[in-house]
């Protein structure tokens, strides 16, 4: 019981930190980034030079995080810009990107499986139970990020003008705001979110030129489910991964595979606007 | 549908001269790609034509992608799913239950229905009143990821994540298998392209274009969607079907979202809307990959990925419409026009004498949260009266509108149309009781000609065919008036978007019109139209109350205009009606003047 419970902590706060920068874009731009996984790919390419350049294994966060921030303003200056006005083509062309990065990764760091070193291995007694430490740090790393975005979102220019965009973008610029800087800069931040978070999970999975398109969905599932809040998807990941980790445990690990798509087309059925949301 | 297509030849014969379509076209040009699919065989090389073969049964499994995604706007990711329902059905028969003439159909039979009936299934969960594009998006996201799990869990069955191979399946020549593949692609596109250019067709471009003015014309846009959906199952199915009994392999990937999304690739590429485009789209890209996936895999997949974005970014139409474009320079003449359709006098409907109001409306209330904006909304409408809806902006005269027209949208109170409950209904059933709205903003369908769009405004009436096109378009009296008066009439096949602000106005009152409603609604018909554009509405509404007796809701902030047409005004103040009367009461209030001054009751929200 103790190891499910924490099982289901720990694997909401993964869900968490990855879907976050799918929902950054999502909420300050209404773009869908289908590139997303490829981002989290990126991440973890970034933490697997970390480990062949020897450098320490926590510099990979970071690494990842830059990585990804400048690559995505490169691509929303690139891609993204001209497809404001078309969201759903603006899916199907970060798709083609997702599918433009894995082929590059693919050439330079070929197909084979690559494994990065952990930060802290080994577990810990918790909770009277052993369990893996690493599993543990994200958590409270998954706290962290969810306070820093909280913060950044309400605390600073930025986020006060990304939340006047998210409102009403007309009056916003009509306010002198710059909502194109703020698109480009909101682009570039979700992107370093997802790589960032590619970096995170790889201590955890191999690494290959796919690694990113298994949480794709499910991230994109959890941000709508969420309504596009910081807490709504915290609790949707809770609610989600949970149930993910409940069927996998006591039914089957390929039911288990597909809980989150399953409950989340339910759910916005009958809640069309997600979980959180006015 | 079917019931429509049936009671269609009571109401006007249908004879074969006022029918055109493009059977002859597509006849010849069916015949000619048979011909050259059927000599193919003997000039290719083995490997080409088993590698065709597949291609040939994906570009039809692309072509109802584009059915769905290019034509009617659902962006799909799941019609791999019904590609891999159908090969699996002829994979599980032929490995578990027996092989022989009778299996096979009785496998192609099981994979076409079950296709049909998980397209159903995601169709009623993807499409109804109200839901986001988005979400139809989510369940054809869900739907493969679903499907391929199932074949995971179903063990030695399913064969799992590798598949199931070596069943037997009918050994014939490889050009037997070619023929089949080329003549199934061809018979798939020749009635996908009758039915794309027939008038049903056009319905489908009108989804895309306007979902909403489709809903508020009264046509099923959820059903439509389903059956399309439910259609394009059993297509993907038949293919899938095809494509099991010539390789003997099925494996997950079949069902896959990646394969769903490369269909979508394809068509993107090949053009959407195009239908030939994404045919050849899917047979290029397909043959290329399999004899560069030895060689240049990797840098294969990166270039068509770099095409994919270039053309979403820079040619969202995709290659074919530049192909035609240079054709049509190359070929002088090769344009060709369709003919707009002559417009007819629609026959007079019968209209039975009626005991009841057209409209009473009793306690309609309407809030959003806390937020009340309509409440305690009492009034009735008659036959014959042009009844203004006027106050400040606020006041909740649009929301009082939305109520009419939409019986999912007021919170409470009831609503009698002509004595009948318009009850909790999409728009589609207002529309039925004899409602018509037009909306605040000219809302056409911006790329189909004005006569298509009238056309689409009678589906309710004279239901679509689908496989050809009418050539006569029969419109009531007074949207024929409206299109003769301001020069519609002489833009038929004009497309809606290059109409001048005021035709379009124009244009969206004749398809209101085209619905032969008995209550029409409208919401400042006259906004940014000129005087003497106004002066000619106002006429046309008018005459339509008297000579017609129809009852007109208007809502308008044009006092003058108001006070000219009206033969009854109703002003809401803060969504209650604070008066009903004469136009004469009305203008001589002392209440009136205060409210629009801003100083009526409690302080009142801004003036007009």
């Amino acid at each position: 019981m103790g190891v499910l419970l924490l099982d289901i902590v720990t694997t909401a706060a993964i869900l968490f930190a990855v879907a976050s920068g799918l929902m950054i874009i999502l909420g300050v731009m209404k773009l869908i980034n289908f590139a997303h996984g490829a981002f989290l790919t990126i991440g973890g390419y970034a933490a697997y030079a970390t480990t062949q350049l020897g450098w320490n294994p926590w510099l990979a966060i970071p690494f990842a995080a830059l990585v990804g921030f400048v690559l995505g303003l490169i691509v929303e200056r690139a891609i993204v810009r001209p497809l404001y006005a078309r969201p759903l083509d603006a899916i199907l062309a970060t798709w083609g990107l997702g599918i433009i990065i894995g082929q590059v990764i693919t050439i330079v760091f070929g197909r084979q499986v690559q494994f990065v070193q952990s930060p802290i291995s080994g577990a810990i007694e918790f909770l009277g139970q052993s369990y893996s430490t690493y599993r543990l740090v994200l958590v409270a790393l998954a706290a962290v990020l969810a306070l820093a975005l909280t913060a950044l979102l309400y605390y600073t220019r930025f986020g006060l003008n990304a939340r006047a965009v998210i409102m009403n973008e007309d009056l916003a610029r009509g306010l002198g705001i710059d909502s194109t800087r703020v698109r480009l800069t909101t682009f570039g931040l979700g992107a370093a979110l997802a790589s960032m978070a590619g970096a995170l999970i790889t201590p955890l999975i191999s690494v290959d030129p796919n690694l990113g398109l298994p949480w794709l969905v499910n991230s994109f599932m959890l941000v709508l489910v969420s309504g596009i809040s910081i807490p709504g998807l915290m609790v949707a990941s809770l609610i989600l991964g949970g149930a993910q980790v409940v069927v996998s445990t006591y039914l089957s690990a390929i039911l288990g595979g597909l809980t989150i798509v399953v409950l989340a087309a339910v759910i916005l059925r009958i809640r069309p606007q997600g979980l959180f949301s006015g | 549908m079917a019931e429509h297509e049936q009671n269609h030849p009571a109401k006007r014969p249908a004879t074969a001269a006022r029918r055109r379509s493009d059977l002859g076209t597509v006849l010849k040009a069916g015949v000619a790609a048979l011909v050259v699919l059927g000599v193919a065989p003997f000039f290719l090389d083995i490997y080409t034509v088993n590698v065709l073969i597949r291609a040939l049964l994906l570009a039809a499994l692309a072509l109802t992608v584009d059915l769905l995604w290019g034509y009617t706007g659902i962006l799909t990711f799941g019609q791999s799913a019904f590609f891999g329902i159908g090969a699996y059905a002829c994979a599980l028969v032929f490995t578990h239950w027996g092989f022989g003439a009778g299996w096979a159909i009785l496998a192609l039979g099981l994979g076409i229905v079950a296709a049909m009936a998980v397209a159903a299934l995601a169709g009623w969960l993807a499409f109804y009143h109200g839901a986001s594009p988005l979400y139809g998006s989510i369940v054809t996201l869900a739907l493969p990821i679903v499907l391929t799990q199932v074949v995971f869990a179903g063990g030695r069955t399913t064969g799992s994540s590798s598949g199931l191979s070596g069943f037997p399946t009918y050994y014939w020549s490889i050009e037997i298998w070619f023929w089949i593949a080329g003549a199934f692609l061809v018979a798939v596109t020749a009635l996908a392209w009758l039915f794309v250019r027939s008038d049903m067709g056009r319905v489908l471009v009108a989804i895309r274009e306007n979902e909403t003015r489709c809903a508020y014309l009264g046509i099923p846009v959820s059903r439509i969607k389903i059956m399309l959906l439910v259609a394009a199952g059993a297509i993907g199915a038949v293919a899938g079907f095809g494509y099991a009994a010539f390789t003997n392999v099925v494996a997950p990937e079949l069902t896959g979202f990646l394969l769903g999304t490369e269909l979508l690739i394809w068509v993107a590429l090949g053009g959407r809307g195009t239908l030939i485009g994404p045919v050849i789209g899917a047979i290029l890209i397909d043959v290329t990959s399999s004899y560069l996936s030895g060689s240049l895999p990797f840098y294969w997949k990166l270039l068509v990925g770099v095409l994919f974005v270039v053309v979403i970014v820079a040619l969202p139409q995709g290659l074919m419409p530049e192909v035609t474009k240079l054709w049509r320079r190359m070929v002088p003449g090769a344009r060709r026009t369709a003919k707009a359709p002559t417009i007819e006098p629609a026959p007079v409907r019968e209209v039975a004498p009626r005991v009841e109001q057209p409209l009473a409306v009793r306690g309609v209330h309407r809030h959003f949260g806390s937020l009340q904006v309509l409440q305690g909304i009492d009034f009735v409408a008659n036959e014959g009266e042009l009844l203004s809806l006027v106050g400040p902006n606020g006041a909740g005269k649009t929301t009082l509108i939305r109520c009419l027209a939409d019986g999912y949208e007021r919170s409470g109170g009831d609503i009698k149309v002509f004595g009948r409950d318009l009850g909790r209904g999409p728009p589609d059933r207002c529309v039925a009781l004899g409602i018509g709205r037009k909306f605040q903003t000219a809302n056409v369908f911006a790329t189909l000609t004005v006569a298509e769009c009238l056309r689409v405004a009678r589906y309710r009436l004279e239901p679509p065919s689908i496989w050809s096109s009418d050539n006569t378009l029969a419109l009531p009296e007074a949207a024929r008036r409206i299109v003769e008066e301001t020069g519609l009439a002489e833009s038929l096949d004009t497309e809606a978007r290059h109409l001048a602000h005021g035709q379009k106005q124009a244009l969206e009152l004749a398809m209101v019109l085209a619905l032969e409603p008995r209550i029409v609604l409208l919401d400042e018909p006259t906004a940014g139209l000129t005087r003497n554009e106004r002066e000619r509405i106002g006429a046309i509404l008018t005459s339509l109350t008297e000579r017609e007796r129809l009852s007109i809701l208007l809502v308008e902030h044009d006092l003058d205009f108001v006070r000219e047409i009206s033969s009854r005004v109703i002003v809401l103040h803060q969504g209650k009606i604070v008066l009903d009367g004469s136009v004469k009461e009305v203008v001589g209030s002392e209440l009136v003047r205060e409210i629009y001054a801003g100083t009526a009751l409690d302080g009142g929200g801004g003036g007009p």
